[in-house]
């Protein structure tokens, strides 16, 4: 055996693309000759990184996860170490036979049949033709298209085709095996039959490159995970950690997208409030005029009437399928309703255990003593998490003669991952609804842990008797 | 370089099993298959003894029968033609594997050129018919046969270096200039009129022309295709010698060229 030198490392390896501007997306020859030299047009114009300065090293039998963002440079990384493309600047050592799942089947050629295209594929993956007429029967037997393998390629299906390649690649027999996202493709069994291989291939000390979009897996079989983003090392080390770190920025992300959404449903909503433009025109629309034609004056007289008639927004008829979003009489008007976080910064995404305030901005068309404020945590799927008004927390109202703004403050947001609607609502101590305000905001709720479920308590756990376990 | 092409050297059974590839490709689900590759030049055989013993008579005396003149020059010609077009354009239609499998890509217009080679072998035995019915004077006037017929051997793999040598220059460019394939097809035909082909140099009677169709590099090579097969002649050592050179500066040349631009390769396809 030789000593532990790494299977591979990198040391501040970039690699950047040109960029094909609008002059080079076509390349012509006679234009490089016209033009400029011939040299000149094999430069590069402008380049674009796609990895910059990453440094690691993955140990002999190690199992080495990659995580990022698509477009991140996980695929310039596979490729580099597979060998296909040369490090713009860097160093990049590779010690042993690479094997590459990354597009399964390439080179297989459609008009010939399987067998052939598996001795072809097995040859330019660098083994013997005695190799490989040896290992032909179990290739064929592993693919499992064993009733199939003499007809052309062109009639096998995408799944049968993702198989045989497979099998030819694991029987490469490499010391690193690379591999690209290629297990979503082929049925659960054969899903199955893919990881026990690479679990195999693990066992028997082989080094192993993964990336992969499912994130459970990527915990599940890597020693160590590298998290990319635009090309940089975010990250480097404990899978747990680096997943919980992805997933974080993930969320960040969608929070970003959720509040840019809130702000649009937000404009909608207001502008349908308080019996404005938008809803009585809609309103119009559906109430047929008795007399004909109708001068616009008694349209304007319609339109007075409808103003008298309370609460207006029920009698706006909806549609079959749609359920009313926002109803009341507007006696009290919600104007405005955000999320924040604990430093009272505006935010829709959220980790569990974090505090969460819910504001709630209102305006009074009249100066009253009754009023309730309301709130509502709801699944998408319309499970109520949690509800509570100011009645029911023990609050009497005083007055209320002018814009305000109310907030709640819930320190510990114990949700499990996933998305939450908010309901708002300003009713009287009777119920009678002025402004109730359904999935007022949206937000986002994620969980370092895989545990499932709404609810996402503290737990510990105590062990008695005769049974031991330890920490991960 | 020199390290690139002991590889190669390595790499000859990928260059087998694909050259196998190719040509059961090309015949699978045809009914006659591998007979195509007889069949062909001998309709061709036919066609031409056909309109050039009944529409064109033979003008030179030098180059009748025409049918077997044409002929012996046409065969070499069209695996010249026909390596280049399928070589300049095998890296870009091999694309998907560039960039998916390691291997080194001067196989593939390498592979293009022999297995084009592989069909211009199969053409030579009616080649060779034809030559001796032409003996026996059925084309018209009767024609030398004998030994000079070997030196097919040695041109065969002369011409096949030769053409490798452009084959390989002529994928690199197409990979980074797509419109090399267009140009070729143009480049060729005006090849195909400056080559002695359809004509010998010595019935050229402008001497400033002939002199200038002297230094097209095919021209050597063409002449000792037609003195092999159709005048059944011996050739000089010196004229060896040329075609020796002609092929190692071709060669050379061409795959310094596609050594150097190997990496942009799998980036560009």
């Amino acid at each position: 055996m030789k000593p532990a030198t790494p299977a591979v490392r990198a040391e501040r390896l970039s690699k950047s693309y040109r960029k094909w501007g609008r002059t080079r997306a076509f390349g012509t020859l006679k234009s490089a000759l016209l033009g400029r030299s011939l040299g000149a047009a094999l430069a590069p114009s402008e380049v674009v990184a796609a990895l910059s300065d990453v440094s690691f090293t993955v140990a002999r039998g190690e199992t080495f996860g990659v995580v990022g963002p698509n477009g991140c440079g996980k695929s310039t990384l596979l490729k580099l170490v597979a060998g296909l493309f040369k490090p713009t600047s860097g160093q990049l050592a590779v010690d042993g036979k690479v094997s590459a799942l990354i597009e399964l089947g390439a080179g297989f050629h459609p008009e010939i049949s399987g067998r052939e295209n598996v001795v072809i594929n097995g040859v330019m993956l660098g083994l013997t033709r005695k190799e490989i007429e040896r290992k032909l029967p179990e290739i064929i037997a592993f693919s499992g298209l064993e009733d199939f393998i003499d007809e052309p390629v062109k009639t096998y299906s995408s799944g049968m085709y993702v198989r045989l390649g497979f099998a030819v690649a694991v029987h490469v027999d490499p010391d690193i095996l690379v591999v690209d996202e290629v297990l979503a493709v082929g049925d659960e069994a054969f899903a199955h039959r893919c990881l026990d291989t690479i679990a195999d291939f693990s066992r028997r000390g082989k080094t192993i490159f993964f990336v992969s979009h499912s994130l459970v897996l990527v915990e599940e079989l890597c020693d160590r995970v590298l998290y990319l983003e635009h090309g940089h090392v975010k990250g480097l080390g404990d899978p747990r950690e680096m997943l919980a770190a992805y997933r974080l920025d993930v969320a960040a992300g969608e929070g970003a997208r959720l509040a840019t959404e809130h702000r649009k449903d937000q404009e909608i909503l207001l502008r349908t409030a308080g019996g404005g433009g938008a809803a009585v025109e809609r309103a119009e629309t559906h109430f047929p005029f008795k007399e004909n034609p109708p001068s616009p004056d008694a349209s304007r007289k319609q339109e007075a009437q409808l103003r008298v008639e309370q609460p207006l927004e029920q009698k706006i008829p909806l549609e079959p399928d749609e359920k009313p979003r926002r109803w009341g009489n507007r006696d009290v008007s919600i104007t405005g309703c955000r999320l924040l976080d604990a430093s009272d910064a505006e935010r829709y995404a959220f980790h569990s255990g974090e505090s969460m305030t819910i504001e709630i901005s209102v305006a009074p068309r009249i100066s009253t003593a009754d009023f309730v404020f309301g709130i509502g945590i709801f699944t998408p799927d319309e499970v109520c998490v949690h509800g509570s008004n100011t009645e029911i927390d023990g609050f009497l109202p005083e007055r209320l003669d002018g814009p305000a703004t109310v907030r709640v403050t819930l320190p510990r947001l114990d949700l499990g991952s996933g998305a939450y609607l908010v309901d708002v609502a300003v009713h009287s101590r009777r119920e009678t609804p002025y402004d109730y305000w359904r999935g007022a905001c949206r937000f986002q709720v994620d969980s370092p842990d895989r545990d499932a479920g709404l609810y996402r308590p503290e737990r510990r756990w105590t062990f008695a008797g005769a049974v031991s376990v330890s920490a991960r | 370089m020199l390290k690139n092409l002991a590889g190669l050297w390595r790499h000859r059974a990928l260059a087998y099993v694909l050259v196998a590839r190719e040509m059961k490709a090309r015949y699978r689900g045809s009914v006659l298959g591998f007979f195509w590759s007889l069949l062909n030049p001998l309709l061709m055989l036919a066609v031409y003894a056909v309109v050039f013993a009944v529409i064109f008579q033979s003008r030179s005396p030098a180059t009748s029968p025409y049918a077997l003149f044409l002929f012996s020059g046409l065969l070499p010609w069209n695996w010249l033609s026909s390596s280049l077009t399928d070589a300049a354009s095998s890296l870009t239609t091999h694309g998907a594997l560039l960039r998916k499998i390691l291997f080194p890509a001067e196989v593939l217009p390498l592979v293009a050129v022999f297995a084009q080679g592989l069909h211009f072998v199969f053409a030579l035995p009616i080649l060779l018919a034809g030559l001796i019915l032409g003996s026996l004077g059925v084309f018209g006037p009767r024609i030398p046969l004998g030994w000079p017929l070997v030196q097919a051997v040695p041109l065969l793999v002369l011409e096949g270096v030769f053409v490798a040598g452009i084959g390989l220059l002529l994928a690199a460019l197409t990979v980074h200039f797509r419109d090399v394939k267009d140009l070729l097809a143009t480049a060729l035909s005006l090849w195909f009129f400056a080559t002695p082909v359809l004509y010998t140099l010595a019935d050229i009677k402008q001497e400033r022309v002939r002199a200038l169709l002297r230094c097209n590099p095919a021209a050597p090579l063409f002449d000792a295709w037609r003195d092999a097969l159709f005048y059944c002649r011996w050739i000089e050592a010196s004229r060896w010698g040329v075609l020796l050179a002609l092929a190692s500066v071709s060669f050379l040349l061409g795959y310094a060229f596609f050594d150097r631009l190997r990496d942009s390769y799998p980036e560009a396809v």
